[in-house]
């Protein structure tokens, strides 16, 4: 381990290095600071620029992306009361209400500092338990990551979308678009229609930028309403002094934060919002004052904003750990280790620990410069919020096409890209999610493999997927959550119904 | 009767169509949550479009239609004509450069309001300066191949 942290250490204190993951962070935070463009979009549009750098420094600046776009969600939240990133929602409960008093300042200095100690304890936290997790996950076989795989998309379907029907069916689309191309164990093709450059399926990156990215500006432009302009933030604010002592003396919503980040993050499909709720409601019910909550109190900021960065760290647990992403940002993480030729799982671990090491280094390196950049570029950013929609799109667009077009030069990837950009739109609008979808497409091919060499292996008998211990939990699991959710639904349609009947 | 429960607790799958076992299990899965979800939500809703409470999602909406599809035909487009010029300059990453200029003033224009001197004049600018940068900075700088 401490020679792995010592190849790490190389590779990231590198000038190339450095500089990658601070203009990463740098860009992620202007994507997070606009709302609408997610972290997710934020990495998938800039995986195009990594592709010639070596991994540590190309998945750095993809890390200082997601780091920096974690971050700046709370700018136009605390200054606007518009959540720039879905995670950030919660920060507006206090945050604008802090900065209406005249504080705007402060409630930024709580949540940059809020952020970097959530940042830099999940970094501890996913340097602690994925190498054990990973070892453990060496013990896998066929059946169990069969189980493993059904387990990440039940869970994902039961948060992403609007029901448990609904993310199953968009979880189930991934599954089906996973089998299109070559079947992995027999070497037939499969659903090609001819199309020479559906042999290697569909690739995982024309699906996540027409997911993401695609479906986004589909959607400002349908949705498009000329009159609708972001006004200035009527509170100036020049540079955001860090307030870590203010942070400190709030330890208690600070460490409600990073625990409910560290715990939520590894969940398949949970994301952001959901970590950053739960924390702000802990919060409160652990504080002495929880009447102050809702009115410009610190101690709600430093909960919400340690929880959305604490989260990203639990999310990469079970991403590089096992191969399978704890959210979508993570899912487009996951494809961007794939391009650079790293194959998250068990045996990265094994194989090349100091470029995960490095991945850990660079991460913890991607948060200091969040709490550098943020404090000292907050008048800029705020500024990047008055740029018009319209001209966004079209670059939006011509950097989704280099992003594709860059990895192999098939233009086939294109129109699949817009393909998916439209089945994306429709599943937003319609609520059903486009997380379930490349969790779906990600974990298709692990869960057909496995399954299919598990029943040979077996000698076509699958009692094995449910007589293996480790199995059988996850499956287990799997469907105590659909039970739980369909009880859950159940309940919630009764209250409804309850005082329509009295 | 041992044999019974031993045919139950296997599956043997045929060479011949083993390839497509995993999407025939997904396909009927989808099926069957397809008609679920045509009971529990789509009839519901249709019997309320019916009624007259809600109209039909897309066809009953009103949108700007010239702007959405506008937009959809513009990046088809961009993407055909990348390919059609891209091959007239291969491997300089012009076909790129050319195109995209092209798309960014149109889309801008798709969208622009009032047109004013100034409204136009940063709109130009803007679509001549963005694919110039991008392309400098990711066919020269980072060396990423543009048609």
């Amino acid at each position: 381990m401490l020679t792995g942290y010592i190849d790490g250490l190389g590779l990231v204190f590198q000038l190339g290095t450095l500089l990658a993951i601070a203009g990463g962070t740098f860009l992620g935070i202007i994507m997070g600071v606009l709302p609408g463009l997610t972290s997710a979009m934020a990495i998938a549009l800039l995986l195009p620029v990594t592709f010639g750098m070596p991994p540590v420094m190309g998945i750095g600046m993809l890390l200082g992306t997601l780091c920096g776009a974690g971050a700046s969600g709370s700018i136009p939240a605390i200054l606007l009361n518009i959540p720039g990133t879905p995670s950030s929602v919660a920060t507006t409960f206090d945050g604008f209400p802090m900065a209406q008093k005249g504080e705007a300042g402060r409630a930024l200095g709580l949540a940059i500092v809020a952020s970097f100690f959530g940042g830099v304890a999940s970094m501890v936290v996913l340097s602690l338990l994925a190498p054990p997790i990973a070892e453990f996950a060496l013990r896998f076989g066929a059946a169990e990551y069969f189980s493993l795989s059904i387990f990440g998309l039940v869970i994902i379907a039961s948060v992403a979308g609007k029901s448990l029907l609904k993310g199953l069916i968009a979880g189930l689309i991934g599954f089906f678009c996973s089998t299109i191309g070559t079947d992995p164990i027999a070497g037939v093709d499969r659903f090609t229609f001819g199309q020479l450059s559906l042999l290697t399926g569909i690739n995982l990156l024309p699906a996540l930028i027409g997911l993401f990215a695609v479906s986004q500006v589909l959607k400002d432009a349908f949705e498009y309403d000329p009159s609708n302009k972001l006004q200035n933030s009527p509170h100036k604010v020049d540079i955001a002094r860090p307030r870590f002592i203010e942070t400190l003396r709030n330890w208690r919503a600070l460490l409600v934060g990073i625990v409910s980040g560290s715990v939520v993050g590894p969940v398949p499909g949970a994301g952001g919002s959901i970590a950053s709720l739960v924390a702000y409601d802990q919060a409160r019910r652990f504080s002495k004052t929880p009447e102050k909550f809702g009115k410009g109190h610190g101690a709600g900021i430093v909960s919400v904003e340690s929880a959305n960065n604490a989260l990203l760290g639990g999310a990469l647990i079970p991403t590089l750990a096992l191969g399978i992403p704890g959210e979508a940002a993570t899912a487009v993480l996951l494809g961007g280790l794939m391009i650079q030729g790293v194959t998250p799982g068990p045996m990265l671990f094994e194989s090349q620990s100091g470029i995960i090491y490095g991945i850990f280094l660079a991460y913890l390196v991607a948060n200091f410069f969040m709490l550098i950049i943020m404090c000292l570029g907050i008048k800029l950013f705020v500024r990047v919020l008055l740029v018009p929609r319209k001209q966004l799109i079209s670059a939006i667009i011509v950097f989704c096409f280099i992003g594709v077009y860059g990895v192999d030069g098939d233009v086939f990837n294109l129109y699949i890209m817009l393909a998916f950009g439209l089945l994306g739109y429709f599943l937003n609008r319609y609520g059903f999610g486009t997380a379930p979808v490349i969790l779906g497409l990600i974990l298709g091919p692990i869960a057909e493999s496995n399954l299919r060499r598990g029943l040979q292996t077996f000698g076509g008998d699958w009692t094995p997927f449910f007589t293996r211990p480790i199995s059988v939990t996850f499956l287990v699991i799997a469907c105590g959550l659909l039970a739980l959710t369909l009880w859950q639904n159940y309940r919630t349609r009764q209250q409804d119904a309850a005082p329509d009947a009295a | 009767m041992e044999s019974g429960l031993s045919s139950l607790l296997s599956v043997s799958i045929d060479f011949e169509t083993s390839h497509l076992f995993f999407p025939r299990i997904i396909h009927w899965i989808m099926a069957g949550l397809f008609v679920l979800i045509l009971m529990t939500k789509v009839a519901p809703f249709m019997a309320s479009v019916k009624r007259g409470e809600r109209t039909l999602p897309i066809v009953g909406e009103a949108r700007d239609n010239f702007r959405f599809i506008g937009t959809l035909v513009l990046i088809a487009a961009y993407f055909y004509f990348m390919a059609v010029v891209g091959d007239m300059f291969p491997y300089t990453g012009y076909g790129f450069l050319l195109v995209s200029m092209v798309f960014v003033l149109l889309m801008s224009l798709l969208y622009l309001h009032d047109w004013t001197k100034k409204a136009l004049t940063i709109v130009v600018v803007n679509a001549i300066v963005a694919p110039s940068l991008a392309w400098f900075v990711l066919a020269k700088l980072f060396t990423i191949t543009l048609p």
